[in-house]
């Protein structure tokens, strides 16, 4: 505060046109590179929309969302995002049921039970864990996960969506744990004290009282990590084997859409349909994690709210 | 101390952006040739120190969509230009130019404990398409099928396509190059796949084996290892590699074609398992 | 009885999870510098590769993630920081400006190969600036606006508002008064946004799939048009595209273990400021 201080005193200065006028122009600069920011954040957004409305000039809606092939190259291109979807879906599905239950229960033990020196190890881990590049995660999926599924399935190669429901899971641990362990530690400890007041030992106050109270900023914590599983690309596409067919189990080999616009990008001209056709999978990505994480932010905001 | 180091920082940069224009030739595309064309441009620039080169894979119609987007100055292709493609060319007003390098035998490769000597490019059809399921339908083994290929934007990928008359069964598995799927062979007995064949010469043959192929008209199976062969032009899946490039560009690349040309390019070539050209 | 056992299996599955997640950081960590950290010696680090990639070292790749983060920063900086400025100090606060809020707070959360695309179609085509390491560096700094935006927010409004009041009370102008107190006072928080921010960036691979990254360059990337090698793109690359990728494993590690090794000394960096500053109020 001491900085404070002398420079409080430098100002007793009278003001002069200099000082207005550098007031001025970088009120104007700020406004201007604000604005600038913005505009190219809004751009993503408009340049989504208008290179799908582009691609639905050529291909029906109703052809993209219930066709069962996307072959770009057959014939003049069928384009039919179901089996994408269902990849994406799948993929993402089993990596929550992974990611969940560890990552809640996780959180459960950091935020109640876990000794002060412990809590201060595993903090930073879980940090260390989140900072792991998606390509490093990705490279493991092939070297150590891969040879792993393919002993103990009996499968002959390891490249499949359940591969990369695992790890996603691993990417989408560490916001799981952490928004989970913000929002148990934002019940009052009065609610454990009456809880335990009433006779009710740790277990029933932690799974009656407590995580139930805390289930809006659960529900945020899950939001968040799927929409991290949503929008992995270099994971999935190094180890799921991307064929492009509707997957029927865990064991198959499927392609995300993130890892059909990754793959397919390089090779299309600008401007054709194939081009529109990935802007519009990215469209519906985006619609999908933008819902997501707009529902993810809402409840946790009403968490905030309820609590404070 | 926040003011030197943004200093610093700008200078750095600018230091960058003020570089006197160096020559510099993008060459992007088939992924079998991205390692030929790697090794080129190793010894190319021995050679020329002047002449930035980027390499990079991504399979031929990569390389031929990066030409007409113009962010590649080579187009490497292991299959020939579509007519669909060069009507986007003429579309675009581009005049193309093309070269070839070398010419490069597809090997087709299995488990080395399949019990199978050779294969008709008929049986090959039919396993490509997804007629054949089972390795029963021509082998003894029971045992389905499992296709590593490539994907779409690949060459090699689009030219067995268009020699067998095929479309690829939709369950075969597309990996991102000829490395995962030599990869996905040896791990997977029953597995198939294709590959260029300087990835086999280069890429150990433990685990796999290299399928000779005949058919109708040529009953005695050739393999694509065969140099002689290759040379009389006897092998079904031969064909020529190809470096596309904008005819205005041939300036530009033009010391580094005529590198390709010479005495130690085709001893490059040669090593990586590919063929000169006739 | 059975309550025992109910609590027991309780324990266990606390226990249980959170033991199952330090496993999967302890397996992933020693599986990755087991076997890559006898690859890295100092020849790795200073050594172009050679024979197609099979020997040598990753150098190019090394300078080519540096100088990608370095014009990373450079935009990413003056815009986001400015841009924050402008919302939590100059703008109105309206509904406009809380939904600006929300969709850059929301835009943090898109997918990373969206703003590959946006990359490719605004500095690759529109702009014409080709697949260069300026193309790639200015789509990782769009990558990285919504993070630090939404940190350097958070750090500003931190500093409560009596300290502003105080200063322009004593005659200063607002650009003064954000100048010299505000945003020293906020500086460690925003540079440990700032730092986060760049060691994500610094480990991204989809944005610069089709905005300049190359597989191989036979020298140095010395100007901002050219493409360039990257290390999250070379482990991608030696893993699955390589073609001896038996031969290569060994330097994929490697590689894995100098990126991962990058990241986190920017992550320790942004750690020891945080706690160096964390009893700043």
């Amino acid at each position: 505060m001491q900085m404070l201080v002398i420079i409080q005193l430098n100002k007793l200065i009278p003001m002069s046109r200099s000082r207005e006028t550098k007031d001025w122009i970088f009120r104007l600069i700020f406004k201007a590179t604000g604005l600038l920011t913005i505009a190219l954040l809004v751009g993503i957004f408009l340049m989504l929309i208008s290179n799908s409305i582009a691609f639905f000039f050529d291909v029906s809606l109703i052809d993209f969302l219930g066709g069962k092939q996307w072959s770009p190259d057959k014939g003049g291109g069928v384009y039919g995002i179901l089996p994408l979807l269902a990849s994406t879906g799948l993929v993402t599905l089993g990596s929550m049921v992974i990611a969940i239950p560890l990552g809640i229960l996780t959180a459960a033990y950091l935020a109640e039970f876990a000794p002060s020196r412990l809590q201060a190890i595993l903090k930073p881990l879980i940090e260390v864990l989140a900072s792991i590049p998606s390509v490093a995660i990705g490279f493991l999926g092939i070297v150590l996960v891969g040879p792993a599924i393919s002993n103990v399935f009996g499968t002959l190669s390891g490249l499949n969506a359940l591969n990369g429901s695992i790890l996603l899971a691993v990417m989408a641990l560490p916001t799981i744990i952490s928004v989970s362990e913000d929002a148990i530690n934002a019940i009052p400890k009065s609610y454990r004290e009456a809880s335990l007041a009433l006779g009710a030992n740790q277990w029933a106050t932690l799974f009656r009282v407590t995580l139930p109270a805390a289930l809006p900023g659960l529900i945020a914590a899950v939001m968040l990590g799927l929409g991290r599983a949503l929008g992995e690309t270099m994971t999935v596409l190094m180890a799921t084997g991307n064929a492009a067919a509707m997957p029927t189990s865990f064991l198959d080999s499927v392609r995300t859409i993130t890892a059909t616009i990754a793959i397919e990008m390089g090779e299309v001209p600008f401007q054709t349909t194939h081009y529109f056709a990935l802007f519009a999978i990215a469209a519906v990505l985006f619609i999908i994690t933008l819902g997501i994480n707009l529902l993810g932010e809402y409840l946790a905001n009403r968490l905030r709210k309820y609590h404070a | 101390m926040k003011r030197n180091l943004t200093g610093y920082l700008l200078l750095i940069l600018i230091t960058f952006a003020c570089q006197p224009h160096q020559e510099t030739i993008r060459v992007k595309g088939s992924d079998t040739e991205v390692n030929l064309a790697v090794q080129l441009a190793e010894t190319f620039y021995e050679q020329n120190n002047d002449m930035f080169m980027s390499v990079s894979g991504g399979g031929s119609g990569l390389g031929i969509a990066s030409l007409m987007n113009e962010t590649t100055d080579i187009a490497n292709s292991s299959r020939s230009i579509k007519a669909k493609e060069r009507a986007l060319f003429e579309e675009r007003g581009i005049a193309l130019d093309s070269f070839i390098f070398a010419q490069d035998a597809i090997a087709f490769i299995v488990s080395d404990d399949l019990p199978l000597d050779s294969i008709s490019s008929e049986q090959l059809a039919k396993i490509l398409s997804g007629e054949y399921t089972n390795w029963s339908s021509i082998t003894e083994k029971d045992l389905p099928i499992s296709i590593y290929g490539r994907q779409s934007n690949s060459g090699t990928h689009g030219y067995i396509k268009k020699k067998l008359d095929i479309e690829f069964s939709q369950y075969a598995k597309e990996m991102n190059g000829n490395g995962q799927i030599m990869e996905g062979v040896k791990s997977d007995y029953s597995g198939i796949g294709y590959v260029g064949a300087g990835y086999v010469v280069h890429g150990g043959k433990e685990g796999i084996k290299v399928l000779p192929v005949y058919d109708a008209t040529h009953p005695v199976a050739v393999s694509p290892l065969d140099a002689d062969k290759i040379a009389e032009g006897k092998y079904l899946f031969q064909r020529p590699l190809f470096q596309y490039f904008k005819a205005e560009s041939r300036e530009k690349v033009q010391p580094f074609l005529d590198f390709e040309k010479s005495e130690k390019g085709k001893q490059i070539i040669a090593d990586a398992g590919y063929y000169p050209v006739k | 009885m059975r309550k025992q056992i109910i609590g027991w299996v309780n324990w266990f599955s606390l226990l249980g999870s959170t033991a199952l997640v330090c496993l999967f950081l302890g397996v992933i960590l020693w599986d990755v510098f087991s076997k890559g950290l006898p690859v890295v010696s100092l020849t790795f680090i200073s050594d172009l590769p050679k024979e197609g990639m099979t020997q040598g070292g990753i150098l190019p790749a090394i300078l080519g993630t540096l100088l990608l983060t370095l014009i990373t920063t450079i935009f990413a900086i003056p815009f986001g920081v400015s841009c924050a400025v402008y919302l939590n100090e100059y703008a109105q606060s309206s509904w406009l400006t809380s939904v600006i809020r929300s969709s850059i707070r929301n835009l943090a959360g898109v997918p990373s190969i969206i703003y590959g695309l946006f990359g490719l179609a605004l500095f690759v085509q529109a702009l014409n600036l080709n697949t260069s390491v300026l193309s790639a560096g200015l789509t990782l700094g769009l990558l990285s606006l919504p993070y630090i935006i939404t940190t350097t927010e958070e750090a500003l409004k931190s500093i409560p508002n009596s300290v502003r009041e105080a200063t322009l009370a004593l005659g200063a102008t607002q650009f003064e008064t954000i100048k010299d107190v505000v945003l020293p006072l906020a500086l460690p928080r925003i540079m440990t946004g700032v730092i986060l921010a760049l060691s994500r960036a610094a480990g991204e691979t989809a944005p610069i799939l089709f905005t300049g990254v190359a597989f191989y360059i036979n020298s140095f990337t010395t100007s901002l048009n050219q493409e360039f090698m990257a290390l999250p793109y070379h482990l991608y690359m030696l893993s699955t595209q390589h073609q001896s990728i038996e031969a290569v494993r060994p330097l994929a590690y490697g590689t894995a273990v100098v990126l991962i090794t990058i990241v986190f000394a920017l992550n320790l960096v942004a750690f020891y400021i945080r706690f160096k500053y964390r009893n700043r109020s």
